[in-house]
């Protein structure tokens, strides 16, 4: 009975393959997933903004102060 | 995988095996890494502080978090390797390249901050530690950030991965402190598969704590860490398979791990030993379990910082190096990288030295991780998903399924409802009852 031998060669010692690229493309394509997705990102992260200066303030007592 | 018969390849590179299993086996411990570095990296100082406080507060009632945390990890870090695989790039280049500078800059700077933070948090939990076992922090910190630093300047990638996968099955050791402190195993089981409410109902540090337990298990440090990790490794189109196998492993190991550190501190719990911190509980459980769980938790606190400290720093290099061009590989010398090198020995000295400044002010670093972590973690996913979906980039071979996108925008939205929790808990602190 024969058996096959293999070489099996580390991934760092292959030959680079030819990966997908962005030469050429420029930015994402603005499809409606992309636009709503981002959008719905820039809302998330002025509410969050606001949430953080709001809570700034009250540690520092100047919005007990204004009462 | 490039695997060819014998006599096809060059003689010189390679290793020569016999029959389909051998080839494998082989071809999966060549590709094995980066998934269980980058599931294990994140078991870091404070996921064992937040693990074992869940543990000593709540007993065993938070075990079923982990196992539904368990393929949210898998599917997010499988898209990672994915892409990394598909592109050869990094997470930072490519939402550089298809998202434009504003986001690829919030990106990158959102990440350098909430990684910084962290790296102090880790320097703090081995200058604890090591306290608690006699060794002074001055000695303590500086040698931790001189031994991490000859980590990584060999200029062999693999030296570092073999050096850090060895550092990771140390934390088989959590499991046999877990089995020391014999854990009721039916109540184990039973706790891991069916959700119960603990003793008080849902109060406002039971939130947080799940919110911390999540934010823990899913960090954004891991995204841009993992897909660098698999480009630095230059894994091919075919080793998918394997990362993938390489990451379930990753995560499946993690989260056991998790579990045991919750197991310890399920016995602070039945013995009623309030804490702070892990290095106070390991203090604590010395009288009662012996001097092998005091030093083995306080030895693997250390373990778990150096672990995390590694990943996040190279996570900030790798990141940085991308999107400023410069080289960025562990595989160059230090004289070849030095912009990488340096941010790397940046992260790890600034971290080390801000720790060693007295009465620094830790709560708010660790209230400061938390903001930024919550503010990046939504958004890299997002990104994440849309690269994913960027059919124009990847093609059709490498885009996510229907199904992976109903999984994915699910996570997404549950990710930002607790970040808004989050959010909405520290500025009400009201909101849940105490």
């Amino acid at each position: 009975m024969t058996t096959t031998e293999y070489r099996v060669v580390h991934p760092l010692d292959d030959v680079q393959e030819e990966k997908c690229s962005t030469d050429g493309l420029g930015k994402i394509r603005m499809t409606r997933a992309v636009r709503i997705s981002l959008g719905v990102l820039r809302a998330y992260l002025i509410a969050m903004t606001l949430m953080l200066g709001y809570h700034v303030l009250d540690l520092s007592g100047l919005l007990h102060r204004a009462h | 995988m490039r695997v060819m018969e014998a006599e096809a390849v060059n003689e010189e590179k390679g290793v020569v095996v016999r029959g389909e299993w051998q080839r494998r086996i082989m071809t999966f411990l060549m590709v094995f890494g980066p998934g269980l570095i980058v599931m294990e990296a994140d078991n870091d100082a404070g996921a064992v502080s937040t693990y074992m406080q869940a543990g000593g507060q709540y007993g065993l009632h938070l075990l079923w978090l982990l196992v539904v945390l368990l393929p949210i990890c898998y599917f997010i870090q499988e898209m990672v390797a994915r892409l990394g695989i598909a592109t050869g790039k990094g997470h930072a280049a490519m939402i550089y390249e298809r998202f434009g500078k504003w986001w690829g800059r919030f990106s990158l700077i959102d990440l350098l901050a909430v990684n910084f933070l962290t790296l102090i948090t880790e320097f703090a939990a081995i200058s604890l530690a090591l306290s608690a076992l006699g060794i002074s922090p001055y000695v303590s910190v500086p040698g931790s950030a001189v031994g991490l630093t000859m980590m990584v300047v060999t200029g062999s990638y693999l030296r570092w991965e073999r050096i850090v996968i060895a550092l990771c099955l140390m934390d088989l050791t959590w499991f046999v402190l877990a089995f020391v402190v014999h854990p009721q195993w039916a109540m184990v089981a039973r706790n891991a598969i069916r959700p119960t409410v603990p003793a008080g109902g849902i109060t406002s540090s039971l939130v947080f704590l799940v919110i911390a337990i999540v934010g823990t298990t899913i960090a954004p440090w891991q995204l841009f860490f993992q897909q660098s990790c698999v480009a630095e490794k230059r894994l091919r189109f075919a080793d998918l398979k394997w990362a993938r196998l390489d990451t379930l492993i990753g995560a499946v190991f993690t989260v056991c791990v998790a579990g045991a550190m919750m197991l310890v501190g399920n016995y602070g719990f039945e013995h009623k030993i309030a804490f702070q911190d892990p290095a106070q509980l390991a203090l604590a459980l010395g009288p009662i379990a012996g001097t092998f769980v005091r030093n083995g938790v306080l030895l693997l606190m250390v373990n778990a910082a150096v672990l995390g400290t590694t990943a996040i720093s190279l996570a900030s290099a790798w990141a940085y190096g991308e999107v400023q061009g410069w080289e960025h590989s562990l595989h160059k010398k230090l004289w070849e990288a030095p912009g990488f090198y340096a941010t790397y020995i940046a992260c790890v000295g600034a971290a080390a030295a801000i720790v060693l400044i007295p009465h620094v002010p830790l709560q708010l670093v660790i209230i400061s991780v938390q903001v930024f972590a919550g503010l990046i973690l939504p958004s890299a996913i997002i990104f994440l998903q849309l690269l994913l979906n960027d059919r124009e980039l990847l093609g059709e071979r490498w885009v996510n399924r229907p199904w992976n996108n109903i999984v994915n925008w699910t996570i997404i939205v549950v990710l930002f409802a607790l970040s808004l929790l989050l959010a909405a808990q520290v500025i009400l602190p009201n909101l849940f009852p105490k």
